[in-house]
């Protein structure tokens, strides 16, 4: 069921790409010779002799059949654009990028592990008796990556020369990349983890071990244990899909990697190496879902077949006066901002007050064009935390419903989760046109995935409990165990992986920018707040940390939110 | 704990996959001095001379054509030592004596077999494509080249990086030119590494004299706050095209600007939408100043456009024609445009563009009209631009193109029949005036047509000339005789060496 799954969305997915040069209405021709040759005049015999050299009259069918018949042969064809071969250029920058992906997994694991290490520790000692607030989890993963990567190549390579600004050389070429793109996933994971450790350490067995006087390090290596089991499938669309996914951070730090390489071969419309490219972080999206699940029932052994997991139901703990204080701190805060910047003209251009400091005329400073910032800010709030909110909401309810389809579904989402939600805005910038609901669309496409791989592990794991069992026994349906049971077990974790990941869709949203998709300029939004200020980060750092600020609150907020529902 | 292990044997595979990390040939055998030069646009083609790599070519001291620009724009002596024009069509060249990085001579018939290959290419360099050429070999050292309509440019076209001579290895039997090892100029590129580096090594029987330096380790770093980074923190002596966001970071002894040839404005779109109308495209230009955007946007490395040829263009200033006979200004904009929205265009390939854009915003607004951006990746939008689908476009645009000559820029951009007419211009004078410096084949004469040309251009006010760009280039203290050009055709040359 669930390779047969794959196999359709591979193959779907590649047949979407296969089309991408002929979908969007432009002449491929036209980019193509525009890739080769920057300055070199469109004429009409110039753009048919390429037309001509590439066949691109054929259509897109001959191509696909051309190219899939090399592919046993170890022939992925030659670029368009270089008329280089294909294959080693793609191997060698997946090589680069699977580097890259697996120092940020370290740099995740040591980021998750320090944000959920108090919990684990009083865990094991029977000391869980305060709500987090998991506000330090949500500070960190609202870190754009683009943004911690300008800062660490400036501090550590450029300040204080510790390591190399930028290229790919040797291990130290690794750190700083590492970094940027480990300590917001860590952030995520790690928060994800520290919310569902105290429904583990409320379990019967573990006060049964207290009481037989285990040490507490054997306590809470086990309970560490299951809480894993659950969150381990995040790791697919959050730290492997790093691979196509770093396009900023390769940038930033000018690596060759694979996401740069599929982003230029997209937009010059090169077929064949875009579609090598898709296929390998398909073949690695099905490899690692494999092996991340396969990891996770030998975590959760046979307690899963047979049935006989602990239902994990959280305890109430009483809540924290410190939780309440951040979350209302932040909210007023956020208020604040909002009003004072409503009253003021976002997109007033004063080139005296050119990257102006915060003074009393400019509370937050202004930006390279003397706009004000706060205003730019208050002004952005509404459009870029609802839309944000909205993509949000789709993309839960499509992983939600894919995730109750468990095994038959998997297929779909490893094969999506590697996907660049640059790709995916190509796509649909093809279909609906540069609009801001294209770039909704665009991130709704890919968004869902995380949620996806949560919501099918909570789902299995839920359903192998014994209370499952017993409602099962007396007659409850599927509606009913679905409504009862199932989803209030689901649902608060799920919720809480997407509040931890509202700050990236936001940025997401941004980045699809440069296609047309999204609020074109000078309409103030978050996300281009960010990356347009990102090269002042230096000259004049208030620029970046008024909206990054803005968008650590929002997620402070959402998730101080979320906890008191829970 | 499982997790543990495993995670340890991902760990363990890291040093194996340390084997991916692309080393760039840093070779200092013999001592002597090498430069880090870090260059902006990747190899699109393997650095095949009729693609847009080249100029990396020209700028590295690899390959040269027949002939070379000096700093008037005037042809000066490269691969041949003199030239005569015998008839109308036909041109004669003499050659020096040089060799090939791979030991072959330069002869009469290498140069007709390497401009042979450039006129046979499938897709033609851009310098070959108002012109067919033919050479043949008169004696050893002697080419003639003539061509199907007499071209007086020709001398300044072979200048052109595309033309470059390669030694007839380089030319593969699928149209493929790869010059590595066969050009013949102060280096030899040793290694060419994918779109990320390359080695270039002295070449010692360069016929101009042996370099100063060792060798040249170029790296491509696309992202300017990459390159500047890489200048300040030393892994780079030379980094071209520093932004201009990033260039007040620099030390001002590293910082050095050139006027580049490059001039960005406002195109506007006369073909159909509110500026077919003559009196709002006056009113357009009435309202941009372009004065603010030289400090605040281009951090002051831009001059305020006088006309379409900046002063990166050296005879331009003193033969400038003053406009005349230009549409008054729509008085009342608003009534004109009746409701319609301008739309205004422009990319974000350079970063400068669209603060240019939201500056021109807030000014047209000013003036009346209601304006709508549209900002994307140059690529994203190439189709619209030419189907006429925006009022305006903030454009960046090289004056002098690959033959040196501004008349190519003309004909593309603003004659009816030009394939690059974003502006949708079609106007008999325009045409006229173009078509007569295209004929002129006296330089003085030539240039003098050129600026009568420009100003039938700005008469439309087809385009409203912003900004005359500076190139800004980031060379470190330690580095001396880096090549300043204008047509960001030369860089590091025999001279360039450390201190």
């Amino acid at each position: 069921m669930s390779a047969v799954g794959r196999v359709v969305a591979g193959a779907g997915l590649l047949a979407a790409v296969a089309l991408l040069p002929w979908l969007s209405g432009s002449d491929p021709a036209l980019a193509v010779l525009r890739a080769r040759s920057a300055d070199q005049d469109p004429t009409p015999e110039q753009l048919a002799a390429v037309r001509e050299e590439l066949g691109l009259d054929q259509g897109p069918l001959p191509h696909l059949v051309h190219w899939l018949g090399g592919l046993p042969r170890g022939d992925a064809g030659v670029s368009w654009v270089s008329g280089a071969p294909v294959l080693p250029e793609v191997m060698t920058a997946f090589a680069v990028s699977a580097t890259l992906m697996l120092g940020a997994l370290v740099v995740t694991v040591v980021v998750a592990a320090l944000v959920c290490a108090r919990t684990v520790r009083l865990g094991g000692r029977l000391r869980l008796r305060q709500e987090r607030s998991g506000a330090v989890a949500a500070f960190l993963a609202a870190l754009p990556k683009f943004l911690l990567a300008s800062l660490l190549a400036t501090v550590f390579a450029v300040w204080l020369g510790w390591f190399p600004s930028s290229g790919w050389e040797g291990p130290s070429s690794m750190v700083l990349p590492a970094l940027a793109l480990g300590v917001p996933s860590g952030a995520v994971i790690g928060g994800l983890l520290d919310q569902s450790l105290p429904a583990v350490f409320t379990e019967q067995w573990v006060r049964f071990w207290h009481a037989c006087g285990f040490p507490p390090s054997h306590i809470a290596r086990h309970g560490l244990r299951a809480a894993v089991a659950g969150v381990l499938p995040q790791l697919l669309p959050t730290v492997v899909a790093l691979v196509g996914g770093a396009v900023a951070v390769e940038k930033i730090f000018n690596i060759p990697g694979l996401g740069r390489l599929a982003l230029d071969a997209a937009v010059a419309r090169d077929l064949p190496p875009l579609q090598t490219a898709t296929l390998v972080l398909v073949l690695l999206g099905v490899v690692a879902g494999v092996a991340v699940g396969a990891v996770r029932r030998r975590l959760l052994g046979p307690a899963l077949r047979d049935g006989a997991l602990p239902a994990l139901n959280p305890p109430a703990p009483r809540p924290h006066r410190f939780v309440r204080r951040v979350g209302g701190t932040c909210v007023l805060v956020l208020l604040a901002l909002v009003v004072a910047g409503l009253a003021r003209d976002p997109l007033h251009v004063d080139t005296a007050a050119r990257l102006a400091a915060p003074s009393i005329a400019h509370p937050l400073g202004t930006d390279a064009l003397g706009r004000d910032l706060l205003a730019r800010l208050g002004h952005g709030a509404l459009r870029t935390t609802a839309l944000a909110l909205a993509v949000t909401v789709v993309s839960v309810l499509i992983g939600l419903l894919l995730g109750m389809t468990g095994r038959a579904g998997a297929g779909l989402t490893e094969v999506t989760s590697t996907l660049p939600a640059v790709l995916a805005g190509l796509l649909t910038t093809a279909v609906t046109g540069p609009s801001v609901w294209g770039a909704a669309c665009a991130v709704c496409l890919v968004a869902w995935t995380p949620y996806a791989v949560q919501a099918a592990a909570l789902f299995e794991q839920e359903r192998a409990t014994e209370h499952v069992r017993v409602s099962k026994s007396m007659g409850a349906g599927p509606v009913h165990l679905m409504r009862r049971s199932l989803l209030p077990a689901v649902l608060p974790a799920v919720v809480r992986n997407a509040v931890l990941r509202l700050p990236t869709t936001v940025l997401v949203l941004a980045s699809l920018g440069f296609l047309g998709l999204g609020e074109q300029p000078p309409t103030p939004e978050w996300g281009r707040l960010l990356s347009e200020n990102q090269p002042y980060l230096e000259l004049a750092p208030w620029t970046v940390l008024a909206p990054a600020g803005a968008l650590v609150l929002l997620s402070v907020v959402a998730v101080s939110g979320t906890t008191r529902t829970e | 704990m499982r997790s543990v292990t495993g995670l340890c044997a991902l760990l363990t595979l890291t040093p194996l996959l340390t084997g991916c990390f692309v080393s760039s040939g840093s070779g200092t055998s013999d001592g002597s001095a090498r430069l880090r030069v870090a260059l902006a646009v990747p190899p699109a083609q393997a650095l095949s001379p009729f693609s847009n790599d080249a100029t990396v070519l020209s700028k590295l001291s690899v390959a040269e054509g027949l002939t070379a620009l000096n700093a008037e724009g005037a042809a000066a002596p490269a691969l041949a030592t003199s030239w005569s024009r015998k008839d109308a069509t036909t041109w004669s060249f003499e050659l020096r004596k040089a060799t090939f990085h791979d030991g072959t001579e330069v002869t009469a018939e290498s140069v007709v077999a390497a401009l042979g290959h450039a006129a046979a290419a499938k897709v033609k360099p851009r310098v070959l494509s108002d012109v067919t050429l033919t050479a043949k070999a008169d004696d050893a050292d002697t080419v003639m080249i003539s061509t199907t309509n007499p071209d007086p440019v020709l001398p300044l076209r072979l200048a052109s990086p595309a033309l470059g001579i390669l030694a007839a290895k380089a030319y593969a039997q699928d149209g493929t030119v790869s010059p590595v090892g066969t050009g013949t100029g102060a280096f030899k590129i040793s290694k060419l590494n994918g779109k990320s580096s390359a080695t270039l090594d002295r070449f010692d029987g360069y016929w101009g004299g042996r370099a100063k330096l060792a060798g040249v380790d170029v790296t491509w770093v696309a992202d300017g706050t990459a390159r500047a980074n890489a200048l300040r923190s030393g892994e780079a002596d030379v980094a071209e095209w520093i932004p201009t966001s990033q260039a007040e970071l620099l030390a001002g002894d590293t910082r050095h600007d050139v006027p580049s040839v490059r001039t960005d404005s406002l195109v506007l779109n006369t073909g159909d939408g509110i500026f077919a109308d003559a009196t709002l495209r006056a009113a357009a230009r009435a309202a941009v100043d372009s004065s603010a955007v030289v400090g605040p946007v281009f951090g002051g490395y831009a001059d305020a456009a006088k006309g379409l040829f900046g002063p990166a263009v050296g005879w331009a200033a003193d033969k400038r024609v003053a406009v005349t006979g230009r549409a008054d200004a729509a008085t009342d904009v608003k009534a004109k445009t009746a409701g319609r929205t301008l739309r205004l265009a422009t990319y974000t390939n350079r970063a400068e563009l669209p603060e240019v854009a939201t500056v021109l915003q807030q000014q047209l607004e000013k003036a009346g009209f209601t304006v709508q951006q549209d900002v994307r990746e140059y690529t994203q939008m190439e189709a619209d631009l030419l189907a006429g689908r925006y009022d305006a476009l903030v454009f960046s645009r090289v004056t002098l193109l690959d033959t040196g000559d501004a008349v190519a820029f003309l004909a593309s951009d603003f004659t009816s029949t030009g394939v690059y007419n974003i502006a949708r211009l079609k106007d008999a004078k325009v045409d006229q005036a173009i078509a007569a410096a295209a004929q002129e084949s006296d330089t003085a004469l030539r240039q003098q047509k050129i600026m009568q040309a420009e100003a039938e251009i700005l008469r439309t006010d087809a385009v409203v000339p912003l900004v005359h760009e500076k190139a800004v280039q980031g060379i470190s203290t330690r580095v001396e005789n880096v090549a300043l050009d204008p047509r960001e055709r030369t860089l590091i040359t025999a001279a360039t060496h450390l201190r």
